[in-house]
């Protein structure tokens, strides 16, 4: 088989970038430890408002600076809607539904997550910086899907 | 079942196809894929 010798130039640089971008992801998924958000863990939709730790949600100390922030979400809210945080914190989120999949994306962060009713989906993160977050879902939900958002506030 | 096609015979040249423009265009977009993609890497880094 013939190959022009620009054609083989490119597929050296395609197959090249392609091995950097993967050594790179891999790199930063399992040397790093930047994991996409879990969802392994599975609860009865039917059963969240009886079930730990969605029986009482909202944020809980679970180490020196370390809490874990419970958020229950339906159509068409979250709750608890307003959560205080200290600066700095090492907060891991947990989430579940209780009806149909919504979104959880705090714009401006890496938090950006799905809600899927049957899982419950966490994600660690640090808030550095004092000020509001917007809580948004991001994946339509129905007819309220626009107002459903909800506000963080870190606090010195 | 598909009918068998009349087989068109390929006239083969031997001189080369003029590939200048292909592989400048291949390098254009290249680039700006590995733009875009370093862009958002380093924006996602930026906010861990």
């Amino acid at each position: 088989m013939h190959i022009h010798k620009y054609e083989k130039i490119w597929l050296a640089f395609g197959i090249g970038c392609l091995i950097v971008f993967l050594t790179v992801v891999g790199v930063s998924a399992f040397a790093a430890g930047q994991q996409p958000p879990s969802c392994l863990t599975t609860i009865d939709p039917e059963k969240v408002d009886s079930t730990p730790p969605f029986d009482h949600p909202g944020l809980v100390k679970k180490g020196d600076n370390e809490y874990e922030l419970n958020i229950v979400v339906a159509a068409f809210s979250f709750t608890p809607n307003t959560i205080e945080i200290p600066k700095g914190a090492k907060v891991t989120i947990n989430v579940t539904s209780k009806d149909v999949i919504h979104g959880f994306e705090i714009p401006g962060t890496n938090v950006n997550m799905m809600v899927e009713p049957g899982y419950v989906n966490s994600l660690t993160t640090t808030f550095d910086k004092p000020g509001e977050y917007t809580i948004l879902c991001n994946e339509y939900c129905g007819a309220g899907h626009h107002m459903m958002t909800a506000r963080i506030k870190v606090v010195e | 079942m598909a009918k068998p096609t009349t087989a068109v015979r390929q006239t083969k040249k031997d001189e080369e196809p003029a590939l200048k423009g292909t592989l400048a265009s291949v390098f254009l977009l290249g680039f700006f894929i590995i733009f875009a993609w370093v862009s958002v890497y380093f924006l996602f880094l930026h906010r861990l």
